[in-house]
């Protein structure tokens, strides 16, 4: 085994102090921290937090354009439904107006059906109350005739249809 | 210059020895040695650690719907802008995101080389850039504070903390300094330099381990699980590299926060 290792190093030519820091690396050091504070305070960063404001405010525009549009969303929905809660009161009293004409509409042709039954009813009772004053008058007739003829049997002599008229009237008037 | 060297475990033979920490850590010049402008290894991590994220932002589409790479972008302005900055200073904090971003990302991508091969090494592992970072947060957070409350009324809330009896004033003021003006940007610097450089040392360790157990022989019983921890501590430093830039930034922007609003 080999007594020596390979070794990664620097041939320093004097023993320095390795902790304290040398003049030309300070030199390079400040010029390149400056440098980079330059470039980074008046060209790099400027462009960068451009593009990031403008992203943000993109970002904020498009939000509120969001919340615009879900607002508009919601008035619209508002105003839906209030459209058709007039459009469904409307037709309830479209309904409502419809039921009340065919209520009255009932109504009229009921009374004029019960007027024209009542007017039937009140005929008919009269061709009745004729008919039968007709039938009376007949059987008032027949009677005294049959009843004339009756007496004049009984009584072996003639009696006067006319005179024994007045007889019968009363009694069928007045049976008891 | 770099190179592969062989670590001589001892003339006899036997045992493994590791390098020195000057190795681990200390790397030639590219070019200017000698100079303030000796620029390194460490040098160019940072300034990579400046053209990538650079690059990402130039390269990101700037679209509505992002994707790939600018959502890479936008998720990272994002992160540090609601867990960095709204959670430690609020909305008034906003002015100082590209502060705090920077921090962030500077830190990240200076720790991320540390897992990327041919590099493997973090630029904070070293305490240059831990100390100018810090520097730059110790600054803004004195400069925030005399900004908000005024010289005498950052001073008074930093060194007379409100609630205690004034003869404590006299032990108290002085800890109040030092934890404020020194021990803040020194923590600051130290905790990540020192993290980074700790998770450098167990990767070289671990790796270093792996190839010495291969040298000795691939059926060494052991090997599998040296490598498995050594994935396993690579994924880990992935981890590090990130909460480290987090915390960084986050400490910072808390200091800054403190200076805002002293009594909070």
């Amino acid at each position: 085994m080999g007594s020596s290792v390979l070794l990664f190093a620097a041939e320093a030519e004097e023993a320095a102090n390795p902790i304290l820091p040398t003049l030309n690396e300070m030199f390079y050091g400040a010029i390149a921290f400056g440098l980079l504070f330059v470039l980074v305070k008046f060209v790099l960063l400027p462009p960068v937090q451009a593009t990031r404001e403008a992203r943000a405010s993109q970002i904020r525009g498009d939000l509120d354009a969001a919340e615009r549009a879900r607002s508009q969303a919601g008035s619209a929905a508002t105003e839906v439904d209030d459209q058709l809660a007039g459009v469904k009161a409307e037709a309830a009293a479209v309904v409502d107006a419809a039921r009340a004409e065919a209520e009255a509409e009932r109504a009229t042709i009921i009374g004029a059906a019960e007027a024209e039954a009542a007017s039937i009813r009140s005929a008919a009772e009269a061709e009745i109350e004729t008919a039968r004053a007709e039938a009376m008058s007949g059987a008032t007739a027949s009677v005294a005739e049959l009843a004339a003829d009756a007496a004049s049997r009984v009584m072996n002599r003639p009696i006067d249809l006319a005179s024994a008229q007045p007889v019968v009237d009363r009694y069928l008037s007045n049976p008891n | 210059m770099f190179t592969l060297f062989a670590a001589e475990a001892g003339e006899g033979g036997g045992g493994l020895v590791f390098p020195s920490i000057g190795n681990l850590v200390e790397w030639a010049p590219y070019f200017g040695e000698g100079t303030i402008f000796e620029f390194n290894k460490i040098g160019l991590i940072s300034m990579l650690a400046m053209l990538i994220p650079t690059v990402m932002f130039l390269l990101a589409k700037k679209d509505m719907v992002p994707a790939g790479l600018q959502n890479i972008v936008e998720s990272t302005v994002e992160f540090v802008e609601d867990q960095v900055v709204m959670s430690a200073i609020g909305a008034e904090g906003k002015k100082y995101l590209p502060l705090l971003l920077t921090i962030f990302m500077f830190v990240f991508w200076g720790n991320i080389f540390e897992v990327i091969p041919t590099f493997q090494m973090p630029a904070n592992a070293r305490m240059a850039n831990p100390v100018i970072l810090a520097l730059v947060a110790w600054a803004t957070f004195i400069g925030v504070g005399i900004k908000a409350q005024g010289f005498g009324g950052f001073m008074k809330s930093s060194l007379f903390p409100p609630g205690v009896p004034k003869a404590l004033y006299i032990l108290v003021t002085p800890i109040e300094f030092l934890s404020t003006f020194l021990l803040r940007p020194f923590g600051l610097a130290v905790r990540l330099f020192a993290n980074m450089l700790a998770g450098h040392i167990l990767l070289v360790t671990f790796g270093v381990l792996c190839i010495a157990l291969w040298q000795a022989s691939p059926l060494v019983i052991v090997l599998p699980f040296s490598f498995a921890t050594l994935v396993g501590l690579t994924g880990f430093e992935v981890m590090v590299s990130l909460i480290q830039a987090f915390v960084f930034s986050l400490l910072t922007a808390v200091y800054i926060s403190l200076s805002l609003h002293p009594h909070h």
